[in-house]
């Protein structure tokens, strides 16, 4: 097996796991619709849309320090 | 001290749109330049014959694209980030000294650094690598330059009070990682004056790489400082001040996020179809060719995503210039991402390569998509900035048709330019001698170079208008900051 | 996995900066050794031929000329043998160019002379009608510089083991020695008898009374250079 075969395989399984991972992202976007604090994905499009700084923040950090 | 209620601090976004605009204009007027020194060869001795060593066509060229490249777009890039970056993290700048002071001292050696670029490259001081043409101290600077901003990023990411990071933030932080790591590889070199003991220039380096490999790294950096820095943040600029300025959320956020993974897993393999028919490995060509080819989806992801947006809401596309120039913005980047794909196939490749194809090919994508993108980025930043109204809608409105216009006409000319020639290179007569000798191609061109030159001439008579009109802003009537929320005021 | 990595910049930093980084490595690694291998025929540059090396990249010339003849049948007809990958083994950089304004350059040397070339570089449209190309008087009165051509020379040769003062084979079976100066006297010696060689198929009376001088006008060295190309 000399270097050129490695890298043929190496880059198969690589390339196979990345598209694995991506279409998992997929499935689980699409299938679960909310991140693990329970928002809506499509709810951070706010972040934009209400970004001064006296807005509440769609999750805010300090969520966290309080729990 | 009194008790004042926090605000965001653009001291910093300023300064930048400041070079944004200075910078545009030069590399700009420097283009149009160029393309009247190839219609009209007498240009090139515009200021006489003594300096015709300074303003001939191929001291100016690498000029040109590294003042549009790293003079426009990456002021463009730092301007909104330290614009969008406090807002969409929901802090300010204002409220840590040291980031306030990284921001600063990023801006004051971004200017040295352009400085001695421009500088160098009148000289003739380059290393021939397009877009990479820095000899080594200057690529010190830009490292230093790069590793400020990315303090800057991650310490403003690190005190945020938003918890998840907004889809634009993902962009730039891409951006940031994706040209370092390009930067770095593409400019490995030895300084000579150091390894031949103190002989000759001491600024002067001989790459690491050779011939076929230097090639390579040459043409990953290349086409991937297209990808990082015309592509990835300006799409983290169009997924903040799209939805923004339109009061719309994003189509799907989700989609976006998708998007995101592809473009970065994809870009970065396209690298090879500059390369196609040479000297560099079959299967990398052909690797060059297919990915190109799948970079469309991620692609075009992005923009659908932004013309969705604007779902049930066209109106405001026919009401407001702003929103006019973002959409042509999008609509561009759909054009040229698919152009893109085409001419890495490889047998299109075959005519277009080596023509004028595609450099109509980088104008609609530099000109329509990025261009657009950053001025529309700016008349939406400078009633916030200014907190002035801008000073005129219909000044925009008339810049974004005359603008049009000269992209239409620099990338059609360009097309059949490109084609004539490529055509015209490879045409055989019947007894199988080349049917035309090289400058028969050349002066078939003419025609053409002259569109092209007026295009370009259009595009920079409407940038012109912008700068004047963002200048005029600062004098304008000033605004409530309830304003502001989404649609820009303008004033007539 | 997503959710944890959608909260943690740095390790979201890491996965981009990975998921970036694969093409590159893939791609561009492990063919490093094989390329860089050169073909029988291939000798480094002299060192007037490469500060002529250096006055074409100080002018951009790779701006508008490409040096990388595709395998078409037109363009082998038109500019000589197609490219090898080991004909390139001493470019640092590579200059294959990304534009055709003007014509190919890989194998000029075979088909120009000094004498057109000069009368070219000084009015490129009373040798060529139509030509858009600009004139480049000023290197008939600038200076080439040899010492960084032969600073750049010394390092290659530490740096790269490029061969000079030793025999490359060439295609006819023959070897041929490419010469570098011991130091930067003999360097500049054998770059100005290179010259001398050089200016006598040249007309331009004030560039042979630079050479008699002793001096290198930047157009010699470019020259040079050019008919290097082959």
């Amino acid at each position: 097996m000399d270097i050129a075969e490695l890298q043929a395989y190496g880059y198969f399984a690589l390339t196979a796991t990345l598209v694995v991972v991506l279409y998992g992202y997929i499935y689980h976007l699409y299938s679960k619709k909310k991140d693990a604090d329970g928002h809506d994905y499509e709810d951070y499009s706010n972040m934009a849309l209400k970004d001064d700084i006296t807005d509440t923040p769609v999750s805010a950090v300090s969520d966290d320090k309080e729990k | 001290m009194e008790n004042r209620p926090l605000e965001y601090d653009y001291t910093v976004a300023k300064m930048f749109m400041f070079t944004t605009i200075v910078l545009g204009i030069v590399g700009m007027l420097i283009g149009v330049i160029l393309a009247f020194q190839l219609a009209f060869p007498s240009v090139n001795t515009i200021l006489g014959e003594g300096l015709a060593e300074y303003t001939n066509f191929s001291r100016l060229r690498p000029l040109h694209t590294d003042a549009v490249i790293f003079g426009f777009t990456l002021s463009g890039i730092f301007a909104t980030w330290y614009y969008v970056g406090q807002r969409v993290l929901k802090v300010s700048m204002a409220e840590s000294g040291l980031l306030m002071f990284l921001g600063k001292l990023h801006f004051w050696l971004y200017l040295i650094v352009v400085a001695a670029v421009v500088v160098t490259l009148f000289m003739g001081i380059t290393t021939s690598k397009e877009y990479a043409e820095f000899e080594w101290p200057i690529d010190i600077a830009v490292v230093v330059v790069w590793v400020l901003w990315g303090m800057g990023l991650f310490g403003l990411i690190g005190i945020r009070r938003e918890k998840s990071l907004y889809i634009s933030i993902w962009y730039y932080i891409a951006t940031f990682l994706g040209i370092a790591m390009l930067y770095l590889f593409n400019n490995m070199e030895i300084p000579t004056y150091f390894a031949s003991g103190g002989i000759g220039s001491w600024w002067h380096s001989v790459s690491m790489y050779a011939g076929t490999n230097d090639a390579l790294v040459q043409w990953w950096y290349g086409h991937n400082a297209v990808a990082f820095g015309f592509t990835v943040p300006i799409v983290a600029m169009i997924y903040y001040f799209l939805p923004k300025e339109s009061g719309q959320a994003i189509y799907s956020y989700k989609l976006s996020l998708l998007s995101f993974w592809g473009l970065m897993f994809v870009y970065l393999w396209a690298g090879g179809h500059h390369l196609l028919y040479s000297t560099v490995p079959d299967w990398m060509q052909t690797m060059g060719s297919i990915f190109s080819v799948i970079l469309i989806l991620p692609s075009w992801g992005s923009a659908i995503n932004m013309l969705l947006t604007m779902k049930g809401e066209w109106q405001q596309v026919a009401a407001s210039p702003l929103i006019k120039f973002m959409i042509l913005a999008s609509t561009f980047y759909m054009f040229s991402t698919l152009e893109g794909p085409i001419q890495a196939i490889k047998s299109v490749n075959a005519i277009a390569h080596f023509t004028d194809w595609i450099v109509g090919h980088v104008h609609d994508g530099v000109l329509g998509w990025v261009g657009f993108m950053i001025m529309a980025s700016l008349f939406h930043m400078a009633p916030r900035v200014f907190k002035r109204e801008i000073y005129s809608k219909s000044l925009m409105a008339t810049q974004f048709w005359i603008q049009t216009l000269g992209v239409v006409l620099y990338f059609t000319s360009m097309w059949i330019a490109g084609i004539t020639q490529g055509m015209m290179w490879r045409a055989h007569d019947e007894f199988g001698n080349l049917a035309y000798s090289f400058i028969d191609t050349v002066t078939v061109l003419h025609p053409y170079y002259t569109i092209r030159g007026v295009g370009g001439l259009l595009y920079l008579v409407g940038f012109l208008m912008f700068a004047y009109n963002i200048y005029k802003t600062m004098s304008a009537r000033p605004v409530e900051e309830s304003e502001l929320q989404n649609a820009s005021p303008m004033g007539a | 996995m997503f959710h944890w990595l959608e909260k943690h910049p740095f390790f979201f930093a890491v996965g981009v900066f990975v998921t970036i980084a694969f093409a590159g490595l893939i791609e561009i690694l492990p063919n490093f050794a094989q390329a860089s291998r050169p073909v029988i025929g291939t000798a480094p540059y002299s060192t007037l031929e490469l500060a002529g090396r250096h006055v074409y990249i100080k002018n951009s010339c790779n701006a508008c000329h490409s040096q990388l003849v595709r395998p078409f049948k037109s363009e082998t007809d038109r500019y000589g043998h197609y490219s090898l990958s080991g004909e390139y083994a001493y470019d640092r950089p590579f200059l294959w160019g990304s534009k055709r304004t003007g014509p190919d350059l890989m194998r000029v040397g075979n088909y120009r002379t000094t004498d057109w070339h000069e009368n070219h570089m000084k009015d490129p449209a009373s040798v060529v009608p139509g030509s858009i190309m600009p004139a480049y008087k000023w290197m008939f009165t600038n200076n080439a510089d040899v010492d960084t051509a032969y600073a750049e020379q010394l390092t290659v040769a530490n740096a790269f083991s490029v061969p000079y003062n030793e025999p490359v084979p060439m295609k006819d079976g023959s070897t041929k020695i490419v010469k570098m100066g011991k130091n930067l006297a003999e360097a500049r010696a054998l770059a100005l008898a290179e010259a001398k060689e050089i200016v006598a198929d040249m007309k331009d009376q004030d560039v042979k009374d630079a050479v008699a001088r002793g001096e290198i006008p930047e157009i010699v060295a470019i020259i040079a250079y050019m008919n290097s190309l082959k």
